[in-house]
């Protein structure tokens, strides 16, 4: 089996986020960039079939940014190759659709024929990369998976439903899986390997162009504070005689 | 009796009462025998070292030689926490040296002089009666000591020397328990087999100088009243002679064999002991390793295989052990039994285990598990209190260290472990928080703050990852802060370029992560313009001060306590608002143990009017709170109490303390948590000395808005 996962960096929501003049995108050049979080779920669970049943592995991201960090540290874990691909415009972020535009050709070549990527990402304003790979691909394709099997030329992926329901899934290869969670919790790397790696190996490069986008972001702003808890300080009486009044004002 | 010059030159026959002439060759044969076995065994011990990596020799062998030896001759690290021991312990080695080197007299003077000079041979007059009494004494108190070594072990139920192991592995471990008694019973009879000798030639000569082995004269009386007589103590003299000598040869053939060995490796052990041990821990040049959880001898250095051997099993280290103590299945002592009885059998004789490196790094036992657990190394604090209390100076914490780096390396650990050491390789601080917020403290601290660089300070304040994002330690920090203002104090941050020192994450293992964190930090010192620094936590003080300067840190560290210590000295200090209350403190292992400073929260508690009580386990013995070497990353995972509640329970036992007093940012954290899960939150209060200090130089009564209004 071949395994391509595929990666991407997301805003990370910890620092903060800082708006174009425009208003309709976020500042790249402001903000931080991470490693989607589900995503490195997908790379788990690649390296867990990996593990158990025999696999190549390959990761794949776009140079949406600075990506070396996170495919080096994918080599480090336990992929076998990482691949970079680069293009004009890339750096200002692309749509999910135009990411799985490029991917199709990418994923033929690379002879992957089971392609693993997270569930979704805090950036996904057009669908989730899983889906639209699926739909370019024409593959089988299950999302929300928390959990893959190998099976011989078929996948056996965990579904869980609302109300603790399981479902286990074949699914035929070639196949497409948005991952939701691995069984187990994404390894750590330990910097002196990725360090070691970063030395040895080289990242695989590979030019692309994006598609043209198909939306246009009219505005982009950040929530508005709504409501918000009030917290009652004082003695008993104090507190009771506030609660009342709260009561009170909202009619209840 | 006679008396004046006219006596006999004092002195004895050696092979006295010997009726055939061919025993005294036996007895040379037997010894040589013996000998020969015992050096046998010390180069079967000694090839097993050589198996082991080399390791810088660490410097001033004499220093040490003489430091070692003068804690053997006085069993002060013996005696430490353990009067009775210590006692029993310097009885029976005492003893046994002057015993000892009064045979070798006899032999000097008897087989070496008397067949190259008699005329020299000065075992006799003066002298031999200065020895008589010498090794009179000798065989008492060596009896004595012994016989109060069994009586703590039968009857003392003491905690340390219960081999019971706290892994929940089952293990047979009766033989050790023969062994410390074969050894015991073996040194009694030794003893009361050479004191009944010198009674029964008593009884068979009465010399004129019977008066200078009073002990032996008394046991002499003794038998006599029994009824024997010169004959009969002639008989049993010949046969306790050979009875002596034979349990003596043993004795000596079979030091290197069995728990007797520490005569020989605890005394090298504590010569090669690294005062520095888990202070500074080894880089790759220093013989650093990363060991194996199943290691061969090569994957060890020569030192740690000789302390593997130095252990005499007295539990001391198992007794302190703040995992031990919490139900955690880590004993540091059944650590170094572990390897010891894996690298070269029960007794450490079997020679060198064998095998290819790579081979041994996935090596497990016949069960299939490691020799060494991950639960084990994961449950240590690092906070050195056995190496602290261990009396031959065996250095766990770089062992366990070593292995944890295995654990990293294989990615074994606990998921939020794993997180922090994702924050901090990408954050620089373990919350996970963003660079840019690691300064947000200082807007509420009410007094400006230097920025280091860009602006020359006196003293770079290098403010650590918990006093700069744990809401409770903020509080410490902003208190600093004010104080120092207040005090006229020269001083300023790194703001964002800080990152953390990196003290815990080489503790867990993850030397890597070490390295990057301290090239940043040493880049961003390097481009600040500063003459000291000084730190509020403990721990990032431990590593700046210690194992920076291999990095190129030059400058003085200071603990922020010696700081404030030195101004009092100074006399900047002016003291409003006495703090009339009772308080006790706790040292923070990386505060105390591991850097000694105990002195200057104290000075300073007093300093404020404050009535310290000390907690029984204070200063050198201080109990860790459970949050070193990354465990307070790991949440209550392996323990079954919380140490730091432990704490909480020994301070509410003292009589009337109103405030629980740290020194640490982590331990501001731990104990608020402890003291509220323990049920004393309306009892103690926990609070930094910074914050006794603030409120009696009269600045602490406002808040953060008051001061900035
Ligand atoms: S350092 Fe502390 S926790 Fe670790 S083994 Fe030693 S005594 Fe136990
Ligand atoms: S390691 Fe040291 S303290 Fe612990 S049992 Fe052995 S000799 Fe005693």
């Amino acid at each position: 089996m071949r395994i391509a996962v595929v990666m991407k960096l997301v805003p990370d929501v910890v620092e903060e986020l800082v708006l174009s003049e425009d208003g309709k995108r976020l500042e790249r050049g402001d903000i931080a960039l991470k490693a989607n979080e589900f995503d490195e779920q997908a790379l788990e669970q690649a390296l867990l079939l990996k593990e158990s049943s025999g696999a190549e592995l390959t990761v794949i991201a776009a140079e949406t940014g600075d990506v070396d960090e996170m495919l080096y540290t994918a080599l480090a874990k336990g992929a076998d190759r990482a691949l970079k691909l680069v293009g004009d415009g890339l750096q200002d972020g692309i749509w999910n659709a135009q990411y799985a535009g490029i991917l199709v050709d990418v994923i033929a070549d690379v002879g992957a024929d089971a392609v693993l990527t997270g569930v979704q990402a805090n950036d996904d304003l057009d669908g989730q990369l899983a889906t639209w790979l699926a739909a370019g691909l024409g593959w089988s394709f299950a999302t929300v998976v928390s959990g893959v099997e190998a099976a011989g030329e078929s996948l056996i992926a965990k579904k869980e439903f609302a109300g603790g329901l399981t479902a286990n899934l074949r699914l035929p290869l070639p196949a497409v899986l948005g991952i939701q969670a691995s069984p187990e919790p994404p390894r750590y790397a330990p910097i002196s390997r990725v360090r070691q790696i970063m030395k040895t190996q080289s990242l695989e490069e590979r030019e692309v162009t994006a598609p043209a986008g198909s939306i246009t972001v009219l505005s982009l702003r950040p929530p508005e504070k709504t409501g918000g808890a009030e917290m009652i300080e004082g003695d008993v009486q104090a507190k009771a005689a506030r609660i009342a009044e709260v009561l009170a004002q909202q009619g209840i | 009796m006679p008396t004046g010059t006219d006596l006999p030159v004092a002195q004895r026959a050696v092979f006295e009462g010997f009726q055939h002439s061919w025993l005294v060759p036996l007895f040379y044969v037997l010894a040589t025998v013996a000998l020969i076995i015992f050096f046998y065994g010390v180069y079967r011990r000694v090839g097993r070292y050589r198996a082991g990596k080399r390791a810088t020799l660490v410097r001033g062998w004499p220093r040490r030689i003489a430091r070692s030896l003068m804690e053997v001759l006085t069993s002060r690290r013996i005696g430490r926490r353990d009067r009775y021991t210590g006692v029993a312990h310097a009885f029976i080695f005492w003893a046994f040296g002057f015993l000892f080197l009064g045979t070798t007299t006899i032999f000097l003077d008897h087989d070496v002089l008397g067949l190259v000079a008699p005329s020299l041979e000065f075992w006799k007059g003066a002298f031999f009666l200065g020895f008589s009494v010498v090794m009179d004494v000798s065989a008492a108190l060596f009896i004595i000591g012994l016989v109060m070594m069994a009586v703590r072990r039968a009857f003392f139920s003491t905690f340390r020397l219960s081999y019971r192991r706290v892994d929940g592995k089952q293990q047979d471990r009766s033989a050790y328990e023969r062994e410390d008694w074969w050894f015991l019973g073996q040194l009694l009879l030794i003893g009361v087999t050479g004191l009944l000798l010198e009674a029964f030639r008593l009884i068979h000569d009465h010399p004129w100088f019977q008066g200078y082995s009073p002990v032996g004269l008394a046991v002499a009386k003794g038998f006599e009243a029994l009824g024997m007589t010169a004959p009969s103590a002639g008989e049993a003299h010949f046969v306790t002679w050979w009875v002596h000598a034979f349990l003596a040869l043993t004795f000596i053939a079979y030091i290197p064999y069995a728990k007797s060995v520490h005569m020989l490796a605890s005394w090298a052990n504590a010569a090669a002991r690294d005062e520095k041990a888990a202070v500074v821990l080894p880089t790759q040049e220093t013989g650093a390793q990363t060991i194996p959880l199943t290691p061969i001898a090569a994957n060890l250095t020569w030192k740690q295989l000789l302390a593997v051997d130095a252990c005499t099993k007295c539990g001391r280290c198992h007794e302190v052990c703040p995992a031990r103590t919490s139900g955690a299945p880590l004993s540091p002592r059944d650590l170094v039994l572990d390897l010891r009885e894996f690298l070269g059998g029960r007794r450490g004789t079997a020679a060198a285990a064998q095998g290819t490196l790579s081979a041994a790094a996935t090596a497990l036992r016949d069960d299939g598990s490691p020799l060494i657990s991950a639960d084990v190394l994961w449950s240590c604090t690092t906070c050195r209190a056995c190496i602290e209390v261990c009396p031959v100076g065996i250095e766990h914490v770089p062992l366990i260290v070593g292995m944890r780096q295995t654990l990293v390396e294989e990615g074994e650990m606990d998921q939020n472990l794993a997180q922090a050491l994702m924050n901090l390789g990408r954050k620089g601080n373990s919350f996970g928080q963003s660079e840019r917020a690691r300064a947000k403290w200082a807007e509420q601290a009410g007094v400006p703050i230097k920025d280091a660089r860009t602006e020359h300070c006196e003293y770079l304040w290098f403010v650590g990852d918990f006093a700069s994002y744990d809401p409770r330690a903020q509080r410490v920090s902003q208190s600093v802060a004010r104080v120092l203002h207040h005090l006229g104090v020269d001083f300023g941050i790194l703001f964002e370029s800080e990152r953390n020192a990196g003290n815990d994450a080489r503790r867990i293992g993850e030397e890597g992560l070490f390295e990057s964190l301290a090239e940043k930090n040493m880049k961003a010192l390097s481009q600040a313009s500063f003459d000291r620094i000084f730190t509020t936590d403990p721990h990032s003080y431990n590593t700046l001060k210690n194992e920076y300067p291999a990095y190129g840190l030059e400058c003085e560290v200071l603990h922020y306590t010696q700081l404030l210590q030195r101004l009092a000295a100074e006399g900047k200090m002016q003291i409003v608002a006495p703090q009339d209350i009772t308080v006790t403190y706790h040292d923070p292992c990386y505060l105390g143990r591991y850097n000694r400073v105990f002195d200057a929260p104290r000075e300073l508690i007093r300093l404020t009017g404050a009535t310290l009580l000390e907690m029984p386990r204070n200063r050198e013995e201080s109990f860790c709170c459970g949050a070193g070497g990354g465990r307070i990353f790991t949440g209550d995972s392996l323990y079954g109490e919380k140490p730091a509640e432990s704490r909480i329970r020994e301070a509410a036992g003292l009589h009337g303390i109103e405030s629980f007093v740290v020194a640490c940012p982590k331990d501001m954290a731990m104990y608020t948590d402890a003291a509220k899960t323990a049920g004393y939150e309306q009892q103690i209060a926990v609070e930094d000395v910074i914050f006794l200090i603030e409120r009696a130089l009269g600045i602490g009564a406002k808040t953060p808005e008051e001061v900035n209004a």
